[in-house]
């Protein structure tokens, strides 16, 4: 008959990384970006913008200081939302004046959104895609590397 | 562990460094005893070293590692009698191993290191395809460029106020450097496009395509720079000794190419470019 080991098998379980001490951790780096209250107070601003159809106003604004190093998986979203009601209130043909505006920083955290969106929102792929479209002829590969290397996430 | 990539110091042969994980060893030879000696620097570097490069000095390194950090290190040896001098770097005299500036602008691996021919400056390039240059005058102000094209992966001063940075691109593209910060000025590789690929390829256009450019598909994505791969090494062949600039210099990559580039012809073609 097979032999049945007596002893236990808890070894098994044990997380051995966890015990070296060579091992890389990233450290969190104050990033200086917005906590939860700042969120909500550019979700109002940039409804307001959008009110009086100030849509490249209401990107750059919503565009500012995102909240990547916040633990808060909600604050992160609630900012998302707001970059989403921006883009989906551009007509096509607005996005390359609007992308124009934005400095490589501001490409960068849209990319970033962007991508987020692919993932999180598939339904709104085909406008997703043209804003892409658009932001890569300004940053280039560049800022979709950047969006690859991101260790934080949007 | 393993040797990550070796480099000589430029004054002195009696010098040389190795990288391996986490470690960066400077040794200096002991004809004494006839062998070569090695001295680790360990902390604070957490991760693989990829680049390494001295201060004109000799008693300074510069590192850049997979911890996504640019580093600067003392490496004065007192068994070699080093009698550095304190400066920007190294406002008072430290010890050998002691870290004296580190950078930590960059999501991505430091591909490429280097000090400028005057050792005020410190250049590096890394995988967030950014370009980042500091002067020894201000360490806490960096000057980055987000780039739009694909990472760097080496990079050369070609004076001291521009550096050449090749990679991903497979084209070496010229930086300029103010008081201001550091600006893209030219892409160097300025050729005419290649004709010929599409459907009627030969078998042995092909298979060259698969070999140089790693790629299968005949569809024409032809390559309309020198270099068919990436870049991973940029060196200098010839320098000014008085000024510093360098007149021309050499790139290999991973399309098997060495290519030499004339730096007086190219200003010329690209409209009177300095340096």
């Amino acid at each position: 008959e097979a032999v049945v080991s007596t002893q236990s098998t808890g070894f098994r379980t044990v997380d051995v990384d966890a015990y070296d001490e060579d091992n890389y951790e990233d450290d969190a780096r104050d990033t200086g970006d917005s906590g939860a209250a700042e969120v909500t107070e550019r979700a109002n601003q940039v409804r307001g913008l959008l009110n009086q159809l100030k849509t490249k106003e209401a990107l750059k604004m919503a565009l500012k200081n995102p909240p990547v190093g916040n633990k808060d998986a909600s604050v992160k979203e609630q900012n998302y939302e707001t970059v989403v009601s921006v883009l989906k209130s551009f007509k096509a043909a607005d996005i390359d004046a609007a992308v124009a505006d934005l400095d490589m920083v501001e490409i960068d955290i849209l990319m970033k959104y962007l991508y987020k969106g692919f993932t999180c929102s598939p339904d709104k792929a085909a406008s997703l895609l043209q804003w892409h479209e658009k932001v890569v002829a300004k940053g280039g590969l560049g800022s979709i590397v950047r969006v690859m290397v991101d260790r934080k996430g949007i | 562990v393993s040797t990550q990539s070796t480099g000589s110091s430029g004054i002195n042969a009696e010098y040389g460094e190795f990288q391996t994980f986490q470690l960066l060893s400077i040794c200096y030879f002991d004809p004494e005893h006839n062998w070569w000696v090695s001295k680790h620097i360990k902390k604070p570097i957490r991760s693989t070293i990829l680049c390494v490069d001295w201060h004109p000095s000799n008693h300074l390194v510069a590192i850049g590692s997979c911890d996504f950090k640019c580093r600067v290190f003392c490496s004065a040896l007192k068994e070699l009698g080093d009698k550095p001098q304190t400066s920007n770097w190294m406002p008072k005299l430290n010890k050998f191993g002691t870290l004296l500036a580190e950078f930590d602008t960059n999501n991505g691996w430091v591909h490429g290191v280097q000090f400028s021919p005057s050792g005020n400056q410190l250049a590096w390039v890394a995988h967030d395809s950014s370009v980042n240059v500091v002067n020894s005058a201000n360490l806490t102000k960096v000057h980055t460029v987000l780039t739009s094209n694909l990472p760097y992966s080496c990079l050369l001063w070609m004076s001291e106020n521009s550096f050449s940075a090749a990679g991903f691109n497979y084209c070496p593209d010229l930086y300029t450097v103010t008081a201001d910060g550091v600006t893209f000025t030219a892409k160097m590789d300025v050729k005419k496009e290649k004709s010929g690929g599409g459907a009627a390829m030969s078998a042995m256009a092909r298979f060259q395509k698969l070999d140089v450019q790693g790629q299968s598909e005949t569809g024409g994505t032809t390559v309309d720079t020198t270099h068919e791969n990436c870049i991973t090494e940029i060196r200098a062949l010839s320098r000014n000794p008085a000024t510093g600039a360098v007149s021309k210099f050499s790139t290999s990559g991973k399309d098997g190419r060495l290519v030499i580039w004339n730096f007086d012809a190219l200003s010329s073609s690209l409209g009177g470019l300095k340096i």
